[in-house]
């Protein structure tokens, strides 16, 4: 049996690229209904634009994207302009029959569209509108032009992040993004709480920068305790040796180790086979350990180079001593834990994409229940009827007046379709920015079986 | 006090490490009523993790410990006693939510196994957040913040695009942990929001971080790619450099300006038609002469300086700043992020206040407890006498 938390709660999702999309997924994966609303001339460019499936995008290639495909499961989709007066008032009627506002455009788009928070709780007084920005929606920075980037070099996030030889470094899987989406959704289900218990709504304000802060509060508090800076140390840490990431023993492979007592480094002593460093005094206890570091790096990294990065993580597992395989994004793929777990649902995009597997935005598992697989992402304005003639109770007619006025309109401004230059990839700057498999569906197949991919 | 959005929810947070403690951190900020249960006489948790109010590694003066248990209430109670277990199932019979961490197991051989509890009060949500879950191959592994990321795909990709095979590290910070408390926080009030009662939340860290890939995942499985840095193909070219100018660093993405208008900000008018300016693939094929042409200028500047005329051009450059940098940030301070309370050792304590800003039920500054600072308190209120009291202590139960 299968059973959504927060099921007959509807969500209006406005927002684009990745923040809020992810954030209000999470929605979606929790069983609400979540309504994701473009303009056909500005559609969710970004996401819908890249990454096709097997890097062919069809004539319909907004309804290809990758990226969109993950980020927007489970929502239904409509398409609607905001920037025309029906199209308002169109939105005002959905905002008297939801639960939840989510946007993400720059602060003072909704209040020149005439649809700030102010308008809509006359419309409804119990809805909750999260507005989630780089910056915040007052101050004297509001305005500045903010993207991912900005929002975690200005958290102090990123200041602490990377090797000390190199420049601070970002996180290349936009988790600044994920932060401001999410703690919006946190924000929203504080007030959504508040609202059964009171019957009222409110207004929520997320800062992206302020979210990532929250996220290092503990090492902000050797500032505010002690007026002390804080420096990136790549993968060294105050209390912990070894503690590094090893290389393996094949091309680009890696294994974390990570000794956090004597008795763990004793523990590996005897896995590698070098009794002898038990007894000496450059490692003796953690002071010392910590002190020459970089010679007991190397001694292991010698030892892991022999190994491959599985293999190194289950024998020092069977010791007690903390170890994971740097899981490449195939190898997470292909992970047996996760696997099990049932942490990729596979979801079938039919023609434009067929079955793949698609992480979970809630990954979080509910007792003595399954959880339900969500529906795949929205085609660009697939539930028009449903939304505009169903929930609003428009007639055919009407939907088709709205789609032939574009205020509604059913195919969106849109580039044709390009595959990812996989050459470039290949070659940036001459090593490479990743890896490519060309056996990536086989390798699927193996664990998710034989359909995955195919249309 | 006035009305919070949580005021009337009682929590129990048995949890010793960062993500279960930030989970129930978040519920006390937003006014629920949380009991920290500590184990007596062993401070083996956060309050043995630094920083510390100058440097004085003392249990009352962590700050990690302070951050993560904000307006928590302290009791002690030895689980692994059967009159400890007896105590806090009383405590159970009341409460809407429990919060434990222990590796997989270890509530059951206490005999306070999810089943035994929700006999006790059938209503009960309970969020176990553990490294890996409560099942899988992986169940029994020992991990920290560290290793965890690595195994939950993200560490790999932490390279910089300049030197893709560098070896790969981590973000600043424990974002595996503070990720799954946020996560924990979100699930668990759904779980008491939803009109099914009675649930077992499975949580674990390596999943939790995982799940922050969401998009770049698709990476694989639909074009077979693992990204070690970020793809200039996909993402354009600067998106993700971090430049050094005269005070440190800056960050390079341009927004709506376009690239055209960096001519503008370098002072050289006459490049505006440079290919590298104009044209994407320019730049993505010659990354180095891009920067020719623009680190000299970054370098005799300093970052705010940068920032502020970029932004005048619509460019989306920002400022690399520091955590300490961060308490003079003037929309910080006009946003009063930092917030300030009293603490009984540590006096007064400023620190990082709510992730985001509710019009009506905002969230709360407060202080961390010191240890079974409220036992007295909590345990007289559920029935125990003075004279109980004190035998439990003399037994080392409390």
């Amino acid at each position: 049996m299968a059973y959504k938390l927060l099921e007959g709660i509807r969500v209006l999702d406005l927002t684009m690229v990745y923040a809020g999309p992810m954030g209000a997924r999470m929605f979606a994966d929790l069983g609400a209904e979540v309504i994701k609303i473009e303009s056909p001339t500005r559609p969710d460019m970004f996401t819908r634009a890249n990454v096709y499936p097997d890097n062919q995008p069809t004539e319909t290639a907004w309804n290809c994207g990758g990226y969109f495909h993950t980020i927007n499961a489970g929502k239904r989709g409509i398409s609607l302009d905001l920037g025309t007066d029906k199209g308002k008032e169109i939105f005002k009627k959905l905002v008297k029959i939801s639960d939840i506002v989510m946007e993400n455009f720059s602060p003072r788009v909704m209040d020149k569209l005439g649809l700030g928070y102010d308008v809509l709780k006359e419309i409804n007084p119990k809805i909750i509108m999260a507005s989630m920005s780089g910056l915040g929606h007052y101050g004297p920075l509001r305005d500045f032009y903010m993207y991912m980037t900005g929002m975690e070099g200005m958290s102090g996030m990123t200041a602490i992040s990377g090797h000390p030889d190199q420049p601070p470094l970002l996180s290349n899987f936009a988790y600044g993004d994920w932060m401001l989406g999410v703690t919006g959704t946190m924000a929203v289900m504080t007030a959504l709480y508040n609202r059964n218990k009171t019957g009222k709504g409110q207004y929520i304000d997320i800062s992206g920068r302020e979210a990532i802060s929250t996220h290092i509060g503990d090492v902000i508090m050797d500032s505010t305790l002690n007026g002390r800076e804080q420096e990136r140390c790549g993968n060294d840490d105050p209390y912990m040796a070894p503690h590094q990431c090893y290389q393996c023993k094949d091309e680009d492979t890696w294994v974390t180790v990570a000794v956090e007592n004597d008795e763990q480094f004793t523990a590996l002593c005897d896995v590698m086979g070098q009794q002898n460093l038990k007894d000496d005094s450059r490692f003796a206890d953690k002071t010392s350990r910590l002190q020459n570091k970089s010679e007991l790096d190397q001694i292991i990294e010698d030892w892991t180079k022999t190994k491959n990065n599985h293999e190194v993580m289950e024998l020092l597992q069977k010791a007690g001593v903390p170890a994971g395989a740097v899981l490449s994004m195939k190898e997470l793929h292909l992970d047996s834990h996760l696997a099990e777990r049932g942490f990729f649902d596979i979801i079938d995009h039919g023609p434009e994409g067929g079955k793949r597997p698609i992480v979970k935005q809630m990954p979080a598992k509910l007792s003595g229940v399954d959880s339900f697989v969500p529906k795949r992402a929205p085609r660009f304005a697939e539930d028009n009827e449903y939304v505009f003639c169903e929930l609003l109770g428009m007639s055919k007619d009407e939907l088709n007046a709205l789609e032939e006025e574009k205020v509604a309109g059913t195919t969106p401004r849109f580039p044709p379709g390009r595959p990812a230059r996989l050459d470039l990839i290949e070659k940036q700057v001459g090593k490479g920015a990743g890896h490519i498999d060309p056996n990536y569906l086989d390798e699927l197949r193996k664990i998710y079986g034989e359909d995955i991919g195919k249309k | 006090m006035s009305e919070q959005a949580l005021s009337g929810i009682k929590v129990i947070d048995l949890a010793e490490g960062i993500s279960g403690s930030y989970c129930a951190k978040l519920m006390a900020d937003f006014g629920a009523d949380v009991i920290k249960v500590e184990a007596p006489n062993n401070n083996d948790g956060l309050r043995k993790v630094g920083p510390f109010k100058d440097d004085d590694p003392s249990a009352e003066k962590s700050g990690t410990f302070f951050y993560l248990n904000t307006n928590k209430k302290s009791v002690t109670i030895d689980l692994t006693s059967n009159k400890g277990q007896d105590i806090f199932k009383k405590l159970v019979k009341d409460t809407d939510v429990v919060i434990e961490s222990f590796e997989p197991g270890k509530m059951a051989d206490m005999g306070l196994s999810y089943n035994t509890l929700q006999e006790i009060n059938p209503n009960l949500v309970m969020t176990s957040i553990t490294w890996f879950g409560q099942n899988g191959p992986y169940r029994d592994f020992k991990a920290t913040n560290f290793t965890a990321f690595g195994l939950a795909g993200a560490m790999y990709m932490m390279r910089q695009t300049r030197w893709p095979d560098t070896r790969p590290t981590i973000l600043g910070g424990k974002q595996a942990e503070y990720t799954a408390g946020l996560i924990g926080y979100i699930v668990t009030m759904a779980a008491v929001i939803s009109p099914v009662k009675g649930t077992w939340i499975d949580l674990s860290v390596m999943e939790a971080l995982a799940s922050t890939l969401t998009g770049v995942s698709a990476d694989y499985s639909y074009i077979g790619l693992s990204r070690r840095t970020l793809p200039w193909a996909i993402h354009g070219f600067p998106t993700q450099e971090n430049y050094p100018c005269k005070d440190g660093f800056v960050n390079l993405t341009p927004g709506l300006g376009g690239t055209k208008v960096i001519a503008d900000l370098i002072e050289k008018p006459e490049e505006r038609e440079n290919p590298l300016l104009v044209k994407a693939g320019a730049r993505v094929k010659a990354p180095e002469k891009f920067e020719e042409l623009v680190l000299p200028w970054l370098k005799e500047h300093k970052k705010w300086e940068i920032t502020e005329k970029a932004q005048k051009l619509k460019l989306a450059f920002a400022p690399i700043l520091s955590p300490k940098e961060l308490l003079d940030d003037p929309q910080l301070k006009a946003r009063e992020f930092f917030v300030k309370t009293e603490h009984p050792e540590m006096g007064e304590v400023t620190y990082p206040g709510a992730p985001a800003k509710l019009s009506e039920t905002p969230w709360k500054a407060g202080r961390a407890p010191l240890m079974g600072e409220h036992t007295e308190e909590i345990l007289t209120d559920i029935g125990y006498t003075k004279s109980d009291l004190t035998a439990l202590a003399d037994e080392g139960i409390i």
